[in-house]
């Protein structure tokens, strides 16, 4: 074996075991190696998948054994309308919240990437909300709306304009929730959009500026497209995230008035651990992942014609 | 040879996991260990008192050995429901007397009948409470609560009210309340009220309301809802009235609005003047310094319409013939005049020993609940109730809050909670 043969490893094929026997040895380390996330792929996430979809053809309580029903839950689920309304308040809930949230988080992004002093502080100052829990952000929400001593209606009355019932009327519930989650949430996508501007090399806004671009074309142009990918990627978890919303309803209205804030997960939830309906809860599951899945397809789907990657 | 090790090692793993989980039997020497579960906040006085009263039940019965699972009242059951599907579940615990059928029909816990059989049921209340529609009974009484009227002391004498007396009907309640309502800061809305009539905890709201009215809520053990009446209309006039023409109690809106969550604490806050209230409100009011005094629910044409809720302790199907007698011997210990006293002490809920509960409460309020407690009819509970009330709660305070007219809600609220009750039974034999 030659010196240079040993120094790039290109060992005499006479020399080396047979291939069969080394790709076996390779593909035990990469098992070896891969054992711990595959253990918990099968033991935390696929399991409970499979569990949980032979649940939803069946009728189960937690309690006594399951009763295979067929497609009995699914056929219920289609014809229940509460179902249906909690698809819908879910729905408006997204089309108010994502680009609302997606359109502020960039907006205030391209704001606090400015090389100011102090510019850190206003950072962390959008960021405090998402670490704050749900709770937290309830009782702030309610220092807000709450339509007898909220800021809200004292507000709307220096305008003359008269007091709103925000959480307690099923037509504002939702752009209330939405208003809230947006003001909770902003701060993690401003930062993601953040990172994507600062990724966008200095030297384009030169060559634009010397070849007489205005600040809009500038940024049409150059950041719109060079930030493609995070907008994309925002897009794809702000629509997930809303689709999964629990907590906030969970803690904010309970899904009042009267169902107006009920979203598909809080009616899951209570499908599953408070009427005993596991069975049930699992068709919904299954529903709202196929939902979720179709969305993210559609989304990868169209980002080709308007994603670009550097 | 690594793979036999391996396997036996697992097996070794697994045979410890199931010997553990399956812990709880009498051994040899005849100790039994008996996981016991009940709901409260960590550090809370009932937590304490629990506790105490464990560790005396521990030393009177060397032989049992108890091992607490305690959690908040949400997180308590939702671990429970999973703890009984994986075979967990605690073989004694403190069940929502609401819950009770709940987990009775669904098989999870053992019929006491024979047991309740042993005792004197004249001493005890409540027992009658948790007998279902077949006569058993699953659940043995642990504390109590009905509603009654909580006045105010102090409001009534400034605005020289008489106070309510055990002869007051609705119409009384609504002359009372009206005088009672001001607007004390001048902005020409009322501010305090003289009485608070809808709540999301329709205990102490709409139930009592509609059956002093002559309405009824279920009937037929359970099964069937029955709720769209005249006379349920005329209970939910009489409490739209009190929130809209009459004026004398906050709207949907406002009730929550002031409440914040906790509409019940409007009375302790003194935004109130008069409140139906579970025997355990009695704890904020105190806490909060108000004068107040109780009297029995206003007359109203078919009567008081008293309700109650019986906590019970219940027993797990899957605990064993010893476990099963240990769970047994510590309801009997906390159903003790000794026990029953510590407990009344919390002033959490009314003392289910009748000898305890006729002279450990306040004599001003106690006599009230416990003749309120006698006449009570229990909540409409069945294997779904917690299902179906929720589909009745949702319109009744659409009703309520005026967004459909009482008829419409009445009718879509029978029939959605009917359905509720006739899917869970379809099928079932009994």
């Amino acid at each position: 074996m030659t010196l240079l043969a040993r120094r790039t490893g290109q060992v005499a094929a006479e020399q080396r075991p047979p291939a069969g026997k080394r790709h076996a040895g390779e593909r035990l380390w990469a098992f070896a190696f891969a054992s711990p996330y595959l253990l918990h792929l099968v033991a935390l996430a696929a399991w409970p998948l499979l569990a949980s979809l032979f649940f939803s053809m069946t009728e189960y309580d937690l309690m006594s054994s399951p009763r295979f029903v067929g497609f009995g839950n699914f056929t219920r689920l289609f014809e229940d309308p509460v179902f249906w309304r909690t698809l819908g308040n879910t729905a408006y809930f997204a089309v108010l919240f994502v680009p609302v949230q997606t359109a502020l988080a960039l907006a205030l992004a391209i704001a606090l990437n400015q090389r100011l002093r102090g510019m850190a502080l206003f950072r962390a100052a959008y960021f405090v909300p998402v670490v704050s829990s749900w709770v937290v952000v309830a009782y702030v929400a309610d220092a807000v709306f709450n339509p007898q001593t909220g800021i809200a209606n004292q507000v709307l009355g220096l305008f003359g304009l008269p007091a709103e019932n925000w959480l307690q009327d099923p037509a504002l519930v939702i752009p209330t929730l939405a208003a809230v989650a947006v003001w909770k949430g902003v701060g993690y996508m401003m930062v993601l959009f953040l990172a994507g501007l600062q990724a966008i090399p200095e030297e384009r806004y030169e060559a634009a500026k010397i070849d007489g671009a205005s600040a809009w074309n500038r940024f049409r142009y150059i950041t719109l497209p060079g930030i493609s990918g995070t907008t994309f990627l925002v897009l794809v978890l702000t629509s997930i995230e809303t689709l999964q919303s629990f907590e906030q309803v969970f803690v904010m209205t309970e899904g009042g008035p009267h169902g107006a804030s009920e979203l598909t997960v809080l009616y899951l939830y209570r499908q599953g651990f408070q009427f005993f309906q596991m069975g049930y809860a699992s068709a919904i599951a299954w529903v709202l992942f196929v939902l979720v899945l179709a969305l993210t397809l559609v989304q990868f789907r169209l980002q080709r014609r308007w994603v670009h990657y550097a | 040879m690594r793979v036999r090790v391996l396997a036996a090692a697992a097996v070794a793993v697994l045979t410890m996991a199931a010997t553990t989980s399956c812990g709880g039997s009498a051994d040899d020497s005849g100790a039994v260990t008996l996981k016991l579960g009940f709901y409260a906040a960590a550090g809370d006085p009932a937590d304490t008192t629990m506790r105490q009263l464990v560790k005396e039940f521990e030393a009177a019965n060397p032989s049992i050995k108890v091992q607490l699972e305690v959690a908040p009242y949400v997180k308590f059951f939702e671990r429970l429901r999973t703890q009984i599907a994986g075979n967990q579940a605690p073989q004694v615990w403190l069940s929502d007397g609401v819950l009770v059928q709940e987990f009775a029909a669904r098989g999870a816990l053992a019929d006491l009948s024979d047991r309740v059989k042993s005792v004197n049921a004249a001493d005890y209340s409540g027992i009658e409470l948790n007998r279902d529609a077949q006569g058993r009974v699953f659940g043995f009484p642990q504390g109590a609560q009905t509603p009654v009227l909580f006045y105010n002391k102090k409001m009534f004498a400034e605005a020289k009210v008489a106070e309510p007396t055990a002869e007051w009907t609705y119409d009384d309640l609504a002359a009372a309340a009206k005088k009672l309502t001001k607007d004390t800061n001048g902005d020409g809305k009322p501010d305090v009220y003289g009485f608070r009539a809808y709540s999301p905890g329709f205990t102490e709201s709409w139930w009592p309301i509609v059956k002093a009215f002559g309405g009824d809520i279920v009937t037929d053990g359970g099964r069937k809802v029955v709720i769209d009446s005249p006379q349920s209309t005329a209970g939910l006039d009489w409490m739209l009235g009190a929130m809209g023409k009459d004026g004398f109690a906050p709207d949907y809106v406002t009730t929550e609005a002031m409440g914040k969550g906790v509409v019940h604490t409007l009375f302790a806050t003194g935004r109130v003047a008069m409140s139906y209230g579970i025997y355990a409100r009695t704890l904020p009011a105190q806490s909060a310094g108000v004068d107040f005094g109780v009297a029995p629910l206003p007359k109203g044409p078919s009567g008081r319409g008293n309700v109650a809720i019986v906590n019970s302790w219940v027993v797990s199907k899957a605990a064993s013939p010893a476990q099963n007698d240990a769970a047994w011997k510590w309801i009997t210990f906390f159903s003790g005049e000794g026990p029953q006293r510590k407990w009344a002490e919390l002033g959490e809920a009314i003392p289910i020993n009748k000898k305890v509960a006729t002279t450990a409460l306040a004599p001003d309020r106690g006599p009230v609940f416990l003749e309120s407690l006698d006449a009570a009819t229990d909540l409409g509970t069945n294997a779904v109730w917690s299902e179906y009330t929720e589909a009745l709660a949702k319109r009744m305070n659409e009703a309520l809050s005026g967004a459909t007219p009482v008829a419409a809600a009445l009718q879509s609220g029978q029939k959605e909670a009917q359905e509720v009750i006739d899917r869970f039974y379809a099928g079932k034999t009994q």
